[in-house]
């Protein structure tokens, strides 16, 4: 019999200009964009040069927190224990600024670094769920800190220390120039380093990445070790803004963080997501919260708008093929 | 019943999955529709089926218009479809399974009538004699009794014609039976039945006719016994196949020891094996699932310990105890779930290919050399994709496979352990993969492959090891003579 000739298939069809793909990517950016052009309609006060520093002042503890989140959420795990690992790290740092000045950051640092890498450890080599592991230690944490303080605040008074760390050179405020510092460093982590690579394989898919010998407890313990350090970092920044550290101090923050990295478009399902995105996403919650009390909205309703916004993002910039099943 | 579809077309994005296509299917009688990846048999399928639409063509049933726009309307005209993915809830008993979309005739004052949905469960099983129970909890049964629930499923809205969508895909041989057994059954009593299937073997034992399909063309319509294997894939390919589609053998290199087992063994799942690969040498093991040999690669790719015995690699004695230990020791794994223990697909094609062994400078990942070897195995394997930067996701199956033996090789490994190398891959990707293996070994590679294909076997092998239980039944060292037959039979 005779075959039919095959036919080269045909390509390059018209391609709409802007497709689902681009919106997703380029929704955060486009939410910043907007939400900043409305407040800045609404109220002259807030593009402000100084205004804009306080977002900056406001923005980096949460983005430095979330900084680390992306890592923890690129290897499909969760955090919730760095609002606690922040109290914990901000209180040493209170303690120990008067003898150590702007050197407390060093034991502020290895505490989080401590908190971290056992939260790794007892997920890695434990094998008990990130969720249940970081739920356990967000409460263990936080009493640590209530036990030594009896809930009183901590109060910093060294002059080196809250200059370093919460004074201004040129009107901008150190603490942002610190956490411009450690985004080009985590940036550089995720994109140029196997590090990078293997916290994302390892999201994509733990079982592949481990049979192809990637050492995947390994590398989970330094990405939680990694997680505290910069939230040993985040509260540092946080003790030096509030000049003392309290028994509440980063209450809430883990949520904070994981919105902030969602809304930059990495999905909680692993395997994908960038440090762009979470600079987005955390400028954006700041941007709302400062925007919504310039322009005096009620309080009361503040919540609601930025839960709504959080859903939303997370609607638009989703990418519907990779996940089969929604949780 | 009969069914007729004429100059069927079906365009998806650039991809022209169909392009006028006709076939007619008769009651009391299987059809398979066959061809390679992409060929438009699913599609063809899909759309006799209710799941998709053509985009022109149409349908008859027994001379009547059938244009179904939905499965169910399809249901409505009493075609039902059988899918490739496993649709069993474990959760939910035999009788619920098979019955689920229909709970409600079953129910009285919103409890379920747990006695008369047992009953026509059991009617439903025993009309094409599937030997299984309502009683048998789910967990006793295999994938092969799951996809007998599935056709009984598919029988509960009294259809006249049913439709298989590469139902056997994910079965082993015994389980593959069963299915097969279950179609004749129902050809038996004078319905329409219609399978997509890659495999030429199934096709050959049920099918009463069939339609081969190259891209999105149909090539022709045969009758059973027209045409031989050879002859089936020469058509689905567009190239003459009647060579065979394994490479020649090497004359053996006269190598060094690549891998040395004394008496490992694992518990009751293997029972003390010995044996000895040459470089260059393929040594292919045969047997029915869990009759050890995946197992044998998992202990010697460091995944599982053994319980017993030595296991030397080249001249280190010494068994990997993780797979990154077995990677370091130049043993690359291929694992027999792809997308659960092979490719990443949220990964590019890149990351994949090189996630072994990243090309590094102390912590720094090395973009560019990481490019030049994915390029190169792009390139040795023939890996279809628009880029080496494409997600993974945008590859096919077979494909996606390619990509999993590309990591591998990319480690230029000293031993490569292959579990179901070619399963779900069609004719043309399954010629490439077995050149790559065969000029790998002709390299001094050292392959070790465990498959259900048992032609798979025959064709790549220099060696084979059938095992039973955990036991090496049978060593044969000139597969060339062997027959898949005799394999069976010492495989149960």
């Amino acid at each position: 019999m005779k075959l039919p000739q095959t036919e080269a298939p045909s390509s390059d069809e018209a391609r709409p200009r802007v497709s689902r793909d681009d919106v997703r990517r380029l929704f955060p950016i486009l939410l910043l964009v907007l939400l900043a052009a409305a407040f800045a309609f609404t109220s002259s006060r807030f593009l402000q040069f100084n205004n804009l520093m306080i977002v900056a002042q406001q923005a980096v503890v949460l983005l430095v927190a979330a900084l680390g989140m992306t890592f923890v959420i690129i290897a499909g795990s969760i955090d919730l224990s760095v609002g606690a690992i922040v109290a914990i790290s901000a209180l040493l740092a209170a303690r120990t600024a008067g003898d150590l000045g702007a050197f407390a950051v060093v034991p502020a640092c290895l505490m989080g670094l401590l908190c971290g890498l056992v939260n790794g450890l007892v997920v890695a080599k434990g094998k008990v769920p990130s969720f249940i592991v970081t739920l356990g230690t967000m409460v263990v944490y936080r009493g640590i800190v209530l036990y030594f303080t009896r809930g009183a605040p901590v109060s910093i008074e060294d002059e080196t220390f809250l200059n370093i760390y919460s004074g201004r050179s040129f009107s901008v405020p150190h603490s942002a120039l610190i956490t411009i510092g450690l985004i080009v460093v985590t940036a550089i982590v995720l994109n140029l380093t196997v590090f990078g690579r293997e916290v994302r394989a390892i999201g994509g898919g733990e079982r592949i990445a481990f049979l192809t010998g990637i050492k995947v407890e390994r590398v989970k313990i330094a990405i939680f070790g990694l997680v505290g350090l910069l939230c040993g970092m985040a509260g540092l920044l946080q003790a030096a803004r509030s000049m003392a550290a309290t028994a509440q101090l980063g209450e809430g923050l883990e949520l904070d963080a994981i919105a902030a990295v969602v809304v930059g478009g990495t999905p909680l399902t692993g395997g994908v997501g960038s440090i762009q995105g979470t600079i987005l996403g955390a400028l954006i919650i700041t941007i709302l919260s400062n925007g919504m009390n310039i322009v005096g909205l009620d309080p009361y309703f503040q919540n609601i708008v930025k839960g709504l916004v959080l859903v939303l993002s997370v609607f638009v910039t989703i990418d519907r093929k990779k996940i089969g099943i929604i949780k | 019943m009969q069914i007729v579809a004429s100059k069927i077309s079906r365009t998806f994005g650039s991809t022209r999955a169909l392009i006028d296509v006709s076939v007619e299917l008769h009651g009391g009688e299987i059809h398979a529709l066959v061809g390679e990846n992409g060929a438009g048999k699913s599609t063809l399928l899909k759309i006799l089926g209710g799941a998709e639409r053509p985009d022109s063509g149409s349908m008859t049933i027994d001379g009547a218009p059938y244009r179904p726009a939905s499965l169910n309307e399809a249901v409505a005209h009493g075609v039902g479809l059988v899918f490739q993915e496993i649709t069993i809830n474990p959760s939910l008993t035999v009788a619920e399974n098979i019955l689920v979309g229909q709970l409600n005739r079953f129910s009285r004052g919103g409890l379920l009538t747990e006695k008369a949905l047992a009953r026509r469960a059991q009617e439903l099983l025993d009309s094409f004699s599937a030997k299984i129970s309502v009683r048998q909890s789910l967990s006793s049964l295999d994938l092969g009794q799951w996809k007998c629930i599935e056709i009984a499923r598919a029988l509960s809205t009294r259809p006249e014609a049913v439709f298989f969508d590469e139902s056997t895909a994910f079965l082993n041989h015994r389980e593959v039976e069963v299915v097969l057994t279950a179609m004749r059954a129902l050809r038996d009593r004078g319905l329409a039945v219609a399978f997509v299937s890659h495999h030429l073997a199934e096709v050959g034992a049920v099918a009463d006719r069939l339609t081969i399909l190259k891209d999105g063309r149909k090539v022709g319509d045969f009758e059973a016994g027209e045409l031989d294997r050879e002859q089936i894939q020469s058509l689905m390919v567009g190239r003459d196949m009647s060579k065979g589609i394994y490479p020649e053998r090497a004359d053996r290199v006269d190598g060094r020891t690549a891998l040395t087992l004394t008496n490992v063994g694992a518990g009751a799942q293997l029972a003390p094996l010995s044996l000895t690969v040459q470089q260059g040498e393929i040594v292919g093991i045969a047997g029915l699932k869990g009759a050890g040999g995946e197992r044998l690669l998992e202990i010697v790719a460091g995944v599982e310990r053994a319980s017993s015995g030595e296991i030397q690699i080249g001249d280190e004695a010494g068994a990997a105890r993780s797979p990154s230990e077995g990677w370091a020791k130049g043993v690359a794994y291929l694992p027999g779930d792809r997308s659960g223990e092979g490719v990443i697909v949220s990964a590019s094609v890149l990351d994949n290919l090189v996630m072994a062994q990243p090309p590094r400078h102390g912590p720094w990942f090395d973009r560019a050399r990481a490019s030049g070897l994915a390029t190169e195995m792009v390139d040795a394997l023939h890996i279809k994709t628009a880029s080496i930067k494409a997600p993974s996701s945008s590859l096919s199956g077979g494909n996606l496979q390619k990509v999993v033996l590309g990591k591998c090789l990319a480690v230029k490994p000293r031993i490569l352990l292959l579990n179901n190398p070619t399963r779900g891959v069609d004719v043309g990707a399954r010629l490439e993969i077995y050149r790559s293996l065969r000029e790998s070994a002709a390299q001094g590679l050292a392959i070790v492959v465990v498959s259900e294909d048992l032609n798979e076997l025959i064709g790549l092998s220099d060696r084979i090891l059938v095992m039973r239980a955990g036991i090496v039944t049978a060593r044969i060292d000139d597969p060339s003579g062997a027959t898949e037959d005799a394999l069976i039979r010492y495989m149960t």
